[in-house]
């Protein structure tokens, strides 16, 4: 009588296989056991899932959480669900210490307990105590980051289509109306547009890395005539995006990360990463220790031992050469002197990526603000700019 | 009309075609390769997201429909079908981030630590409704008559029940269970907030894709389950033709 | 009405099956009461406590509990209300065109096919759902851009000059991500509640000399209403939460209420988080309550009402 009636053999048949198939080697191994840290990484801090050494040298396994770096998944997951009684260590892009210290999230690091945080010299040239870089790790005098991974953004371009490019403008030029894409984020995208905006005299800005209400309306206004003047393609939102972008040739001008330009060039691309005259948009991930009620004196020893190792040259080395970000200063040392490791072209490659990471925080730009004294501005203002 | 039928169909698996590709293609352009699928045996972190998620989609495919069942018993039999139907109606009206992240308060308000547990929970209750509405539309069109045929014939409740409503109703059971499995496979945004230690397939491609692009590893997961799942269909209907035939 | 015909008092299980106890009947009840208690913990909670954080005050980077309705001020004006508009528009729009598509697939299978090819025909509509929405998504976007496959094939057979920028990136993009992703998830029911009208009333209407479009338009579409209806649910409330189509497929800052709700969330507004939310709540209360009251309860729960009725 219905064509979708199922007799009860074959509904057994199905309740049988489908069981097979989730009985399959099933039941996933106990992550929160004793002798395992809680890691939860935004996906730039998994070594290919090789945390072999860091075993050997601790004897805790390592359980790598995926999960999203915007603030609200960051802080929903610690503030609402029992993320904060769960995970040891966050690594996240930093300069959120803001909200993970006042909201009594994360805890001091003390360096002392890391042997390889004295050799991270990174620490004092660009994000210590004085520097403009300390946002990224630290809050009221006080460390609560270690530096994981290092990077300038800028831009990229398709040199067929554009020629050589040196300054943010193209991503304005309306030459390349249409063909132009933006990063999804006021913390990048817009505070490259009012570093563009300040250097070529269009507004009045006096921090592009915390701008008052006025100032970011400015951006924000200028952004929104660009808009509608058609100059975007589109707002992207996620790596993959962009880097399909590139490769599809559908923007001539993105507003990108590094390493998406070298996943376009490992496709045969023809793209360059732009140095642009104003400067780079610098920035750190961070990795926090989280403040973690349930956690034992021994479990925070190895969670020690974890923010040590990644500041290690085996970790460093290995990030570098699978991310394309700049990690720690001992990383392409480690490349080099183990060719077991890492053979020669992997060792060349991560002396090149730290050489230039290198040469552009040398040359400066803005640092990246995660957390502007009118953050709730931006992200309204932001909305607007999206809306319109 | 068929030809509506397979342009909908070709829509729908259109996409399915550059995950292949991209799970088959090398690390230089013009290059083709198995090595995906080999290393995706070696890559603990998305075998592991797997089996999370085939075990909670399993488990969400069990739950909810069963709820659902009862549910829909319970608008024809409590006396309050609209109360009730707009009860088990509710969780579709949450705003899925608003959803995840009070559920996660609730759990951390009664001491219930993030598992795959909390995550079999929201997600089931997200499937309800759709399980709920599917078997109730089966169930709407059940003349109960054939239960008081029954009834009168001297047979108890869960008797006419089994005998007679389960059968009839039963494609909107295996409908439901279709529905609730695939519904948490894909489910991502409640799912995030009450993960704690555990990954689900989604929840890493979210982070993934994001972050640092998604690994030819995973285009070889997602080729692996196209494939396995054309063969389980074509087994199946071999199967039920073959059943059809004696 | 023809189905009226039915509403009779069902009978009683006889007394041997009802004389096992007292206790049986309040068992089946608790049983049958599971799914509310299911529900009413794990949500009716979580509901409550997002409107009354709505009602909360920001303190810092805090809030405190408070009756203000600061979060309901600021919304007024601001760009989060025209997203909210356009939501309801969209998912409005996507819900009509799939229930449009997919009650013809449904009509079809169920009336003119084989029950055997209609089975595999259903089974195939729901295989690319195992594979996740993301990146299912993205193979769109590799599809539609401008040097994508359809673009190509477009500008190599000479019907357009230069690639087609409205394919992706657009509002057509989002219309088409929505309904290819839920359209499907529409047929199923619209199939069940067709398939199983009895064949007796439209074969009946056809020897009255009702025209092939009367016997639809009397018989076959109000009794698959309750596929209709819920068909119409799955997606508008699909379509409405959707927050990956929009940000893939949308335009230049395309937003749906999910994706601002998020965005509120960066800065921990959850007041404001909270209210954007117990609008959409109380909007879908609404409809509700609009498709009480147009509808009568019979046109969508069907026999089931004929229970003890």
């Amino acid at each position: 009588m219905n064509p979708w009636n199922v007799n009860r053999r074959d509904a057994m048949r199905l309740a049988l296989s489908v069981s097979a198939a989730a009985g399959l080697g099933v039941v996933p191994r106990r992550a929160a056991a004793a002798g395992t840290i809680n890691f939860a990484d935004i996906g730039v801090g998994d070594p290919g899932g090789d945390w072999s050494k860091f075993k050997a040298a601790s004897g805790y396994d390592v359980n790598l959480v995926s999960i999203g770096n915007a603030p609200s998944a960051v802080l929903n997951v610690l503030v609402a669900s029992g993320g904060q009684g769960t995970y040891d260590v966050i690594n996240i892009v930093g300069g959120m210490q803001k909200p993970l210290v006042d909201n009594d999230l994360v805890e001091k690091i003390d360096t002392a307990r890391m042997p390889n945080w004295a050799k991270d010299t990174y620490v004092d040239e660009f994000l210590g105590k004085g520097k403009p870089g300390f946002q990224f790790i630290g809050y009221k005098d006080e460390i609560y980051g270690v530096p994981t991974v290092l990077q300038g953004d800028s831009f990229a371009y398709l040199p067929e289509k554009t020629g050589q490019l040196d300054s943010y403008a193209a991503l304005f030029d309306p030459k390349w109306k249409g063909y132009v894409a933006l990063e999804d984020n006021y913390t990048t995208a817009g505070q490259k547009t009012a570093l563009y905006l300040k250097k070529a005299g269009l507004a009045n800005i006096a921090n592009p890395d915390d701008m008052t209400k006025e100032e970011f309306k400015a951006v924000t206004d200028f952004l929104i005539d660009q808009k509608k003047k058609g100059q975007f393609r589109v707002i992207w939102n996620s790596f993959e995006q962009a880097v399909n972008l590139i490769t599809s040739k559908e923007v001539y001008v993105i507003d990108c990360w590094e390493p998406m330009v070298f996943v376009a060039k490992s496709k045969g691309m023809d793209v360059v990463y732009a140095d642009p005259k104003e400067g780079y948009l610098l920035w750190a991930m961070a990795a926090y220790l989280v403040k973690n009620p349930n956690r034992t004196a021994e479990q925070t020893d190895a969670a020690y031992k974890l923010l040590d190792f990644m500041l290690g040259g085996w970790y460093g080395a290995r990030i570098t050469n699978l991310r394309g970000y700049m990690t720690n200063p001992q990383a392409a040392t480690y490349a080099k002197d183990n060719p077991a490791e890492f053979p020669a072209d992997e060792a060349k490659r991560v002396a090149e990526i730290t050489a230039n990471v290198r040469r552009k925080f040398e040359q400066g730009g803005t640092w990246q603000n995660r957390w502007p004294t009118e953050v709730e501005f931006y992200e309204s203002e932001w909305s607007r700019f999206k809306a319109a | 009309m068929w030809l509506v039928i397979a342009l909908a169909l070709a829509f729908l698996y259109v996409p399915l075609v550059p995950s292949l590709v991209a799970s088959l293609a090398g690390t230089r352009p013009g290059e083709w390769t198995l090595r995906w699928y080999a290393d995706l045996w070696r890559t603990p972190l998305i075998l592991t997201a797997f089996r999370s998620s085939a075990l909670v989609a399993f488990l969400v495919g069990m739950l909810a429909p069963l709820l659902g069942l009862l549910a829909a018993l319970a608008i024809r039999e409590l006396g309050v079908p609209r109360l009730i139907l707009l009860v088990m109606l509710l969780p579709l009206f949450i705003p899925g981030v608003s959803m995840g992240l009070a559920s996660a308060f609730l759990f951390r308000l009664l001491g219930i630590a993030p598992s795959l547990t909390t995550i079999v929970i929201v997600q089931t209750l997200w499937a309800l409704p759709f399980a709920t509405l599917i078997i109730l539309t089966a169930m709407t069109t059940f003349d109960p008559q054939y239960l008081e045929a029954a009834y009168m014939a001297g047979a108890g409740r869960w008797r006419a029940f089994r005998d007679i409503e389960l059968p009839l109703i039963a494609p909107g059971i295996t409908g439901a269970v279709s529905f609730s499995a695939i519904l948490s496979i894909n489910e991502t945004i409640r799912t995030s907030a009450v993960q704690g230690p555990w990954n689900t397939v989604p929840t890493y491609i979210w982070s993934t894709y994001r972050q640092v692009g998604l690994s030819p590893v995973l285009y070889a997961l997602m080729g692996l389950i196209i494939i396995a799942t054309i063969v389980i269909v074509l087994v199946y209907l071999l199967l039920s033709r073959e059943a059809s035939r004696q | 009405m023809l189905a009226l015909e039915h509403r009779q008092q069902i009978a009683e299980p006889p007394f041997s099956a009802r004389g096992r106890g007292n206790w049986q009947a309040w068992g089946r009840r608790i049983l049958l009461c599971l799914p509310l208690i299911f529900v009413g913990i794990f949500l009716v909670v979580p509901l409550g406590l997002t409107v009354m954080i709505s009602f909360w005050e920001r303190a810092g980077l805090k809030f405190r509990p408070a009756f203000s309705l600061a979060s309901y001020v600021s919304l007024i004006g601001g760009a989060r209300l025209d997203v909210l508009q356009r939501s309801l528009i969209v998912a409005l729009e996507a819900t009509a065109l799939s229930l449009v598509l997919a009650y013809a697939i449904a009509y079809f299978l169920a009336r003119k096919v084989e029950p055997a090819t209609a089975r595999i025909v259903l089974v195939l509509f729901t295989v690319p759902f195992l594979i996740n929405y993301i990146v299912r998504n993205v193979s769109y976007t590799v599809l539609l851009g401008r040097t994508g496959v359809v673009n190509s094939a477009l500008m190599a057979a000479g019907l357009t000059d230069a690639p087609l920028d409205w394919l992706l990136y657009s509002d057509f993009a989002v219309l088409l991500g929505l309904v290819s992703a839920y359209m499907p998830f529409m047929i199923f029911p619209l199939f069940l509640s067709i398939g199983a009208i009895d064949r007796q009333y439209v074969e009946a209407s056809a020897l009255l000399g009702a025209s092939p479009f009367t016997t639809f338009r009397t018989i076959t579409l109000p009794l698959s209403l309750p596929g209709v209806f819920a068909a119409a649910l799955f997606g508008f409330v699909g379509c409405l939460g959707e927050s990956a189509v929009p940000i893939i497929l949308g335009g230049v800052g395309y937003e749906l209420i999910g994706n601002t709700i998020t965005s509120s969330m960066d800065v921990l507004n959850y007041p404001l988080a909270a209210a954007l939310s117990s609008i959409v709540i109380l909007l879908m209360l609404l409809l509700m309550l609009g498709w009480y009251l147009v509808f009568d309860m019979r046109s969508f729960l069907g026999r089931i009402l004929e229970w003890r009725a």
